[in-house]
């Protein structure tokens, strides 16, 4: 059974149109979670978060070991943690990085977690987009 | 099947910077706080699952954007 989330407009981008697939996603790391809303980016390698999040969901990403990232704009260093996501009763594991010095809202799932887990289709000319988790044992 | 509609504009409007929780149903805003930890302290009697935002940004280099043209629309 799919989920049909229409695209979201974003505040300070109403003058161009743009506008964003946004998934309601539930972090666990241990007993500590934290409800957000992710961007869905193909783009994406792997799934993103600030510290900010991290913070909240109580991950010592200070304690891991920094590694170097690569986007469109410029250079980034990141801390992989390991924690569970919930999206719509569809649990797993991730994989996901915490990014220093990014904004506090960021928070993107990418190709190596939620594109891994579910079908995802975008249909640009209904502004709206399905996912489909696939049924695993 | 089950649809969603989130519209963030909408739900963020008129809210200074901080963080806000939202309903699980993304119809409304339940609480709002300067930092994180205010705006979950104050959530903390809610028994609803509660998403958290920010509030009062501009997410503009949340996508990758390119403009065109004087009216900004792609």
């Amino acid at each position: 059974m799919g989920i049909i989330i229409d695209y979201s407009p974003l505040p300070g981008l109403e003058k161009t149109g743009v506008l964003a697939p946004m998934i309601p996603v539930t972090f666990k790391n241990g007993r500590h979670e934290f409800s957000t809303i992710a961007l869905v980016d193909s783009g994406a390698e792997a799934g993103i978060i600030s510290t900010v999040i991290a913070d909240k969901l109580n991950i010592k990403w200070r304690k891991i070991p920094a590694k170097t990232g690569f986007s469109v704009g410029s250079s980034f260093l990141f801390h992989p943690v390991n924690v569970t996501a919930s999206i719509y009763d569809h649990d797993f594991s991730l994989k996901v990085n915490v990014v220093e010095g990014i904004f506090a809202f960021k928070c993107i799932l990418g190709r190596k977690d939620v594109f891994k887990r579910a079908k995802i289709c975008f249909e640009g000319h209904k502004n709206q987009f399905e996912v489909i988790f696939r049924e695993l044992n | 099947m089950k649809q969603i509609k989130i519209n963030l504009v909408k739900l963020l409007k008129g809210y200074k910077p901080g963080w806000v929780g939202i309903s699980p149903d993304f119809k409304k805003v339940l609480v709002w706080g300067k930092t994180l930890n205010e705006a979950t302290k104050k959530a903390k009697t809610n028994k609803e699952k509660i998403y958290y935002f920010p509030s009062g940004e501009s997410y503009s280099n949340f996508v990758g954007i390119i403009c065109y043209g004087n009216n900004n629309r792609l």
